[in-house]
């Protein structure tokens, strides 16, 4: 079976759907809010442009509200309504009376949903940088920012915070291909999500897969997380877990659709 | 040679957690089908009848394997499906139940999904579409179209690999009388014209009678019939009655039985069973001889409905 076909017919389903809109939205919310509160101080921006670390606490800024709330929510969301896509349209029974093994549709909807991640991180990043340069076009007291900007700092970053989500996706990927009702998943990933956010200060709070993201982003930021767990590690092995869990759930499943 | 052939098929349905990895099959659960052997011959439109619950879709649902086989065999083609699944689901199109269709999608995009998995030419999504009679919903998406255009949909979905059999899970749910007639025309051309083998549910007789060339009848889990159309219609024959009304019963059940022939009085007619015509001559001949006036003669031919209600009964 062609594996571009597969992937093909899997992103069509996408198209239009909730799931699409919401990366969409996902990408542009927190750049345009900071770019509407920076717009009702515009005197502000004519120093803070030039500030030597302006890039890096543009750069902070957006990341707390995406990495603390805006991320876990919307991958919550968003796998969960990309496995819905099945169960809404009663479609599971069609799709596994296609010639697909079973392992290229578990993996194949995985893929899309990395790439449907992916792309909130493409659109946020892109918007993070036009919201920022706007004012420069049409305020004549704000100039191109003179601060270095760190393009493989900032990719860097990108890959670790891409590489913090994948526990939340993969285990909502888990519950959202297992579970018929929508909510099931969204109450334990919500469950999770709160979780992490209210034990951050305790000291094995790296324990919980959906800490990662939170935890990596203050310890950039220079609060005190502990140094000595390497969370990335810690992420990609729940991840690998997950999917490995939730690929055998998904197969032994008696019934399919 | 068979297109399905299911030998001894047992299912229960799992109690347990959900329908999930933690089911499992408890001896107490009752079987939904036993030992049910299905032969579909092919180059067939096969009749699979049966009330609600009788156990048609579950059946279905196994021979696609949409339901973990847990007794018995299934071969398609000859092949047994466990191991050549991916192969014979090529050679297979399928509607179960109510059609899948991704609703925020218009016709040809779910055409689309389906057409890129299958590997076949895009135009092929025009052709089915206008087979089915949808050759032109455009930009309309199918969430907003009638239950009956969503029906031709999944029909269009079904036959878009070009399948050489077709199962279609009470095809004709929600569509119009002309619907009906239409899809039945429909699947005899592609039975006659590309010799498309199709097995078709329903749990009316009189829906499928004027299509099918075979009937399989299923009652709670297990065949209570199974043969060609014309099989069903000599039962049809043999069940046949013929009544008599007559100035007096007693003596014409009395002639009757003289024949061998047993009769019954049933309100004021004589019913005999299905008689050769000259025996029911020499009957009638005697009638008159002995003056008792015969004011009519009828033979009675059951509708294949109650043929169907009588083979679930018994």
């Amino acid at each position: 079976m062609n594996f571009l076909a597969i992937f093909q017919s899997e992103y069509l389903k996408t198209r239009r759907s909730l799931a699409s809109w919401l990366v969409l939205v996902g990408g542009i919310f927190t750049p345009l809010i900071i770019f509407i509160a920076r717009m009702r101080f515009p005197h502000k921006m004519t120093n803070g442009y030039q500030a030597p670390d302006f890039w890096l606490n543009v750069w902070n800024n957006s990341w707390e509200s995406m990495a603390m709330f805006m991320f876990p929510m919307g991958i919550i969301m968003a796998t969960g309504l990309v496995t819905q896509l099945e169960f809404k349209n009663n479609a599971w029974k069609q799709l596994h009376t296609t010639p697909q093994r079973y392992v290229s549709i578990y993996f194949m909807k995985l893929i899309i949903i990395l790439l449907l991640l992916a792309q909130v991180f493409i659109v946020f990043n892109g918007c993070l940088y036009f919201f920022t340069i706007l004012p420069v076009l049409f305020l004549s007291n704000v100039s191109y920012p003179s601060g270095a900007f760190d393009i493989m700092h900032y990719t860097r970053d990108n890959a670790k915070y891409f590489l913090d989500c994948l526990p939340i996706v993969t285990l909502q990927f888990l519950l959202g291909m297992h579970f018929k009702n929508f909510l099931v998943p969204l109450g334990i990933g919500f469950l999770m999500w709160i979780l992490s956010l209210t034990t951050l200060s305790w000291e094995y709070n790296y324990t919980l897969p959906f800490s990662y993201l939170m935890m990596d982003f203050l310890r950039n930021t220079g609060r005190n997380i502990p140094q000595n767990v390497n969370i990335h590690m810690m992420a990609l092995m729940y991840s690998t877990f997950f999917t490995v869990i939730g690929y055998v759930v998904y197969t032994f499943k008696h019934e399919k659709g | 040679m068979y297109a399905i052939e299911t030998n001894n098929l047992t299912y229960r349905f799992p109690s347990g957690f959900g329908s999930g990895i933690f089911s499992h099959s408890k001896a107490s659960s009752p079987e939904i089908l036993h030992n049910l052997c299905l032969n579909v011959p092919q180059g067939s439109i096969y009749g699979f009848l049966g009330q609600n619950g009788a156990g048609k879709t579950t059946t279905l649902r196994l021979i696609l394997g949409l339901l973990k086989k847990q007794q018995g065999t299934i071969s398609i083609f000859g092949k047994s499906f466990h191991e050549h699944r991916l192969d014979i689901l090529r050679e297979i199109g399928s509607l179960i139940e109510s059609p899948s269709l991704y609703n925020h999608l218009t016709a040809q995009e779910n055409l689309a999904i389906y057409q890129k998995i299958y590997g076949v030419a895009e135009k092929r999504i025009t052709e089915v579409l206008d087979l089915v009679g949808l050759p032109d919903t455009g930009k309309k998406k199918a969430a907003e179209f009638s239950l009956g255009m969503k029906q031709r949909l999944g029909l269009a979905i079904a036959l878009l690999n070009k399948p050489s059999l077709l199962i279609l899970d009470e095809p004709t749910n929600g569509l119009d009388p002309n619907g009906i007639i239409e899809m039945r025309e429909l699947l005899k051309q592609l039975q006659r014209e590309q010799g498309i083998t199709i097995l078709i549910s329903s749990h009316l007789l009189a829906e499928i009678e004027k299509l099918v060339t075979h009937i399989g009848i299923i009652n709670k889990g297990q065949l209570v019939f199974q043969g060609t159309l014309d099989e069903l219609l000599t039962k049809r024959e043999q069940r046949s009655r013929t009544v008599l009304e007559t100035s007096d019963k007693q003596v014409t059940k009395h002639i009757a039985e003289q024949f061998n022939i047993p009769a019954e009085i049933e309100q004021e007619n004589i019913v005999l069973p299905a008689i050769p015509r000259d025996i029911l001559a020499a009957i009638t001949r005697t009638l008159v001889e002995k003056g008792i006036a015969v004011y009519g003669i009828s033979r009675i031919n059951d509708d294949l409905e109650t043929i169907f209600m009588n083979v679930v009964k018994e």
